[in-house]
């Protein structure tokens, strides 16, 4: 018992995010008799595989201290390539294809902003309307259709009861990504840049290559997710996708990371996407109409900041409580000096 | 025995200013160099070209007896030389292993978080930290532990040089002495120690020798046992005193304090601090790096958080909770960090100079061009700006001018108190005698001036009497007949008679 | 003294000059260069309609800029909400309208509404809060509101409302909105240059904890500020009802307008100024032309004849290259950041 509360008081974003996603399931799973059951299970995970992509990138880029904004764009452009080339050249060469374009714009994106030490935020708000226009151009303004229905059949077949091809390669990539996270030099160095730049800096971080990996990974996550939703659904927009920013975002809060970088992890992406599909899911069983999904949304971001802020305040009183008591440790060695100088 | 470093007539200009005019060092395998100066002497621009961070020197390096030249730190790094910062450059939210491990060739690409754990503990051990967990975030520790980390990431890299810039600058008791431990120990274990330090004590406690840097020229290395306070002070402050401090005359407190500092307790202050300040005086905080003297002097100011404390000031007891609070009582605070918060170095000098004062320009929230102009060219003429450099950037001028623009912003207020923390740190020495100058005019127009410093020259021959602090609590005040740089430095750093550094006597 | 007057009142050019390095220059010169060729090209280009259009198309997105430029030049980033902030404000106005209140009223109960959003994000900001986290939760939050209050139906008001003259009118022949957009301009830039309140914006801008010393708080400024900009997207989202005698919550969203989604080009607008997200440097003058700039290569763009793909990343690159010109430029003259 001690231990998992001593678990809890070091991992208390992690904590929180369980306990919410926890609730939030429960919420739905009492209020709706469909909600848990395999199907729904089904269906949440298939929701997984895209939104857990974005999730993991924006989770990635915020460790590092940036954000992605073009990611939205970047999968819409993956998919509209992806869906626009299986007709000719077959879903595996197009996914290929679509996946090297996507990553390649990441990591020029993570040049940039590693070299001419631009803002992510900054760069991203463009690119996210260049990639848009690019993604238009490669769909001629139409909505790109597949013709031959085989691969989306596939894609969407049930394995394992809660799987599909889409979702296992998905998870496949969250495994991979956090032992890169947690066990190579590489992930922890994204970590130092994203916690304290100035410092990792000082401390002879490098800050490129770090950046690059960071933008890259998000760049093949869009891409991934971007051709997992056009073979899937058989059909893809160029200005679609706009919405996996919102909700990667706040699946990514809830999953623990903070907003001066440096904290979260692979776990928190996930359970915070999943956290962000029981909601999604959950509203739409009750008959939600969808722009009440973004109110909840909302809601549901200001809530975790809400508690990462009184945590925060909690952390600076505590700090400077420390101080404090370190300070009277040192009074009361001086007095003992000074006691001791008077009388030896 | 060949040396292990050595530096000789060493050059280096920054345009105008020569930083180093022909200086030497050398140190010996396993030995520990007390390297002193006082601010300005060229301390740490030795220090960046020893350890590679300022590759734009003249001068001959030999390390090993070979000629080297080093354009960058990870260079000197691999050749076994490094350097631990006065700022720390710790990752906070990362463990204690992660950070001894963070960059370099030794860190391992794959590698658990256990097995990293592990790794450091050896290193640990060698900084006196062997009792602490690894894997808990760093910053848990208190700032003295987190300064050995730093120290213990240094060792991962297996250094024949260690330089230790200001160690235990903002350390207590028991750290410093864990610091002066583990430099012993490494110095029997062969490595060789660059202990830079305003700390006097501590350099005798330590150095087999000791090297003195002055304006920019070093002395010989001379062995600590030669050598006591009073000589080493000698030795440090050659300047000519002469042109640059104003003359002063000895102060009768005829009327009532301007302001009574009473109980004020800032949150990393020992004890109760208490003192009057009067005004037509120049009053002196004087501390060592960490004593507290600016946390005092930013209490009073409302830009720090204090548990207690009252100022009974033009008849009101109060004590300002925000800058605000105490700029419209009419207290002025100039803190140690220009740069971080004395200045708008992307705006123009004008706005800087008006910054502190806008009601007193504007009618009914419109500026008025006019008035703004006249407020800040009188104020830049005060401090010797040139008024037709206004409009520039207040990043392109010299640390000189910009200290002097940090410092006349106020005068737009018609301060009562001035408060300034370090009123000369990095600037030339023309410009400190127009600072001096201006202070003590301030002085005499009425104004109350604290002023708090670790130059001991300028706590010395500025202020009208001094009040001296020790690591957070008040030792005593040194009246204007009894102060020389001794006595200050006395009280300072040994109040209490442990080390037996009498003036006079030896270590 | 003569350097004195210079320095106060230097004329255009010379402080054009003196103030922006070659690259802006050269930024400015290939703009007009693109014009010149942009006017041969198209038969239609240097025609006064042709000036007023792209004046006319740059005053929605131009308005709700020069609100966001006062939050970037503090300091304090962003809003993400302004799309929503617009969305709510629209379907409050239509809402009012269409139950007979008249404009005065419905124009003040609209900017009301408008002042609270702004303020709800600004405190929250001002506590310390980040900027785009917060304005992303609220952008949901406005969104979501607007949708339930007018349970996602397009709500109308009949004509004649007594608000033709801000959506349809025109003064001298120029779009009442378009001259809405220029006043508020000249507005904003007086604000900006001589008062106190404008100068303590770049002085918190420019550095947070100088401003603090100097007795000027984010807390007070980040709650003004956010409310400046949301009460700039809710005119704009009161012009354009004005126009169509009807509100939705997605007049605002991706489908409007050739380059899509509003947020997105306002924030790029007030970036391709060349206002420091870091803020303390930059204009309300900057992100106007800033608008006017992305309009002119629009609408060359429509002249051509190119359908929305080709626009879209024309302007794409377009902001893009003005970004990373800019942070160059910065990154040459002042090495912190």
């Amino acid at each position: 018992m001690t231990k998992l509360k001593n678990w809890i008081v070091s991992n208390p974003d992690l904590a929180f995010a369980i306990l919410l996603s926890g609730c939030v399931y429960g919420y739905f799973a009492m209020t709706n008799e469909f909600f848990a059951t395999h199907r729904t299970g089904f269906a949440i995970m298939e929701r997984f595989a895209v939104l857990g992509l974005v999730g993991l990138a924006l989770t990635l880029c915020i460790i590092a201290g940036e954000i992605d904004l073009s990611i939205g764009s970047n999968a819409a452009l993956a998919a509209v390539i992806t869906v626009r080339f299986t007709d000719s050249l077959g879903a595996p060469t197009s996914l290929m294809i679509a996946l090297i374009v996507s990553t390649t714009i990441g990591m020029i994106q993570g040049y940039f902003i590693a070299y001419l030490r631009i803002r992510a935020i900054v760069l991203t708000v463009g690119t996210l309307m260049l990639l848009r226009g690019v993604a238009l151009f490669a769909a001629e303004e139409k909505t790109v259709m597949l013709t031959d229905f085989r691969v989306p059949d596939f894609i969407s077949t049930k394995m394992l009861g809660y799987f599909s091809p889409a979702s296992l390669l998905v998870i496949a990539m969250f495994i991979l990504v956090a032992l890169f996270m947690n066990f190579t030099k590489y992930g922890r160095e994204i970590y130092a840049i994203g916690g304290a730049r100035k410092e990792a800096v000082a401390a002879g971080v490098s800050l490129k290559r770090p950046m690059i990996i960071v933008f890259a990974i998000s760049g093949l996550c869009a891409g991934l997710g971007g051709a997992i939703i056009g073979l899937r659904s058989g059909t893809a927009q160029a200005l679609g996708l706009q919405y996996v920013l919102l909700a990667g975002t706040v699946a990514a809060f809830i999953g623990g990371v903070s907003i001066l970088g440096g904290k979260g992890g692979v776990i928190g992406a996930a359970i915070g996407t999943l956290t962000v599909n029981f909601l999604n899911t959950g509203l739409v069983f009750n008959v939600t109409p969808a722009f009440m999904v973004q109110l909840y949304l909302g809601i549901l971001l200001i809530v975790v900041i809400m508690f990462q802020t009184g945590s925060r305040v909690f952390d600076d009183s505590q700090r400077r409580k420390q101080i404090l008591a370190d300070t009277d440790r040192m009074a009361k060695l001086l007095t003992a000096r000074r006691q001791r100088i008077r009388s030896g | 025995m060949q040396p292990l470093l050595k530096l000789t007539n060493i050059k280096r200009s920054y345009g105008a200013i020569q930083a180093l005019k022909g200086a030497s060092f050398e140190i010996m395998p396993g030995e520990v160099i007390g390297l002193v100066g006082e601010n300005g002497a060229g301390k740490s621009t030795m220090v960046k070209i020893i350890s590679g961070f300022d590759s734009g020197f003249t001068g001959e390096y030999e390390l090993n007896g070979e000629a080297l030249h080093f354009s960058s730190p990870i260079q000197a790094e691999r050749a076994g030389i490094a350097v631990a910062q006065q700022e720390l450059s710790l990752i906070k939210t990362m463990s204690v292993a992660e950070n001894i491990f963070l960059a370099g060739d030794k860190v391992p690409t794959f590698v658990t978080k256990r097995s990293l754990s592990k790794m450091s503990k050896p290193f640990l051990e060698e900084v006196g930290l062997g009792h602490i967990d690894p894997s808990i975030s760093t910053d848990r520790l208190s700032v003295g532990e987190q300064h050995l980390i730093e120290v213990a990431r240094l060792l991962a890299h297996d250094p024949q040089l260690l330089i230790l810039d200001e160690p235990t600058a903002a350390l207590g008791e028991s750290d410093s002495i864990r610091i002066l431990d583990m430099v012993n120990r490494l110095a029997k274990r062969g490595k060789s120690i660059v202990y830079v330090s305003h700390r006097l004590d501590e350099i005798f406690k330590i150095s087999n020798r000791i090297i003195v840097l002055r304006d920019g020229e070093s002395q010989e290395p001379r062995q600590a046992a030669d050598l006591d306070v009073r000589s080493l002070v000698e030795l440090m402050l050659g300047r000519e005193l002469n042109n640059m401090f104003p003359a002063r005359v000895a102060k009768r407190h005829d009327g009532a304090p301007m302001m009574k500092v009473q109980d004020l307790w800032p949150d990393r202050i020992l004890e109760r601090i208490s003192f009057d300040i009067y005004p037509g005086e120049i009053l002196g905080l004087a501390g060592q790096l960490g004593s507290g003297t600016g946390d005092i002097l930013a209490a009073i100011a409302g830009a720090t958080q204090s548990r207690d404390g009252n100022l009974v000031f033009k008849g009101r007891n109060f004590l300002p909770k925000t800058p605000k609070e105490a700029i419209d009582a009419g207290i002025a605070y100039c803190s140690d960090d220009r740069k971080h918060d004395g200045l708008f170095l992307g705006r123009p000098i004008s706005d800087n100079l008006s910054s502190a004062a806008l009601k007193r320009i504007s009618t009914w929230g419109v500026r008025s061009d006019r008035s703004e102009l006249e407020m800040v060219t009188d104020n830049a003429v005060k401090f010797t700006v040139d008024p037709a450099r206004l409009p520039q950037e207040a990043g392109v001028l010299s640390g000189g001018n910009q200290q002097k623009v940090a410092l006349a912003k106020w005068l737009a207020i018609n301060p009562d108190i001035i408060l300034v923390n370090e009123p000369t740190r990095g600037v030339d020495v023309g410009a400190r005698a127009e600072i001096y100058q201006k202070l003590r005019e301030l002085a005499d127009e009425g104004a109350a001036i604290v002023v708090a410093s670790t130059d001991i020259q300028e706590i010395t021959n500025l202020p009208d009497r001094v009040i001296t602090i020790y690591r957070g609590i008040q030792v005593g005040e040194i009246a204007f007949e009894d102060m020389t740089a001794a006595a200050i430095l006395k009280e300072i750093t040994d109040p209490f008679d442990e080390t037996g550094l009498h003036e006079g006597q030896m270590a | 003294m003569t350097s004195a007057t210079t320095t106060s009142n230097p004329n255009f050019v010379q402080r054009f000059a003196r103030d922006h390095s070659p690259l802006v220059i050269a930024l400015v010169l290939i703009f007009m260069a693109v014009c010149i060729i942009g006017a041969a090209t198209a038969p239609n280009f240097l025609t006064v309609f042709n000036f007023k259009t792209i004046i006319r198309d740059a005053a929605i997105v131009g308005i709700m800029a020069i609100g966001l430029t006062f939050v970037t030049l503090s300091g304090n980033f962003f809003l993400l909400s302004m799309k929503e902030t617009a969305a709510l404000a629209i379907i409050a106005f239509a809402t009012c309208m269409a139950a007979g209140l008249g404009f005065p009223m419905s124009f003040l109960i609209t900017m009301a509404i408008a002042t609270v959003a702004g303020a709800v994000q600004g405190l929250l900001i001002g506590l310390g809060g980040n900027p785009i986290v917060v304005t992303l939760g609220a952008a949901g939050l406005f969104f979501g509101i607007g949708s339930w209050w007018s349970d996602n139906l397009v709500v109308s008001f009949r004509r004649p409302h007594g608000a033709e003259w801000l959506g349809t009118g025109s003064t001298f022949g120029l779009p009442n909105i378009t001259i809405a957009f220029v006043i508020i301009a000249i507005v904003a830039e007086l604000v900006l240059r001589k008062t106190s309140f404008g100068r303590q914006v770049y002085l918190i801008g420019a550095n947070r904890a100088a401003g603090r010393a100097t007795g000027h708080e984010n807390f007070a400024m980040a709650i003004k500020v956010c409310i400046i900009a949301s009460v700039c997207s809710a005119f704009v989202a009161v012009a354009f009802s004005a126009q169509v005698s009807s509100a939705h919550v997605n007049y605002f969203s991706s489908e409007f307008g050739s380059s899509g989604d509003m947020t997105i080009m306002v924030i790029a607008t007030v970036m391709v100024g060349g206002n420091s997200i870091m803020g303390g440097y930059g204009s309300t003058l900057r992100s106007s032309l800033g608008a006017v700039f992305i309009s002119t290569v629009d609408n060359m763009m429509v002249l051509h004849g190119f359908n929305s793909g080709p626009r879209v990343l024309a302007v794409g690159l377009m902001i893009v290259f003005s970004i990373m010109v800019f942070a160059l430029v910065r990154r040459g003259s002042r090495a912190e950041e």
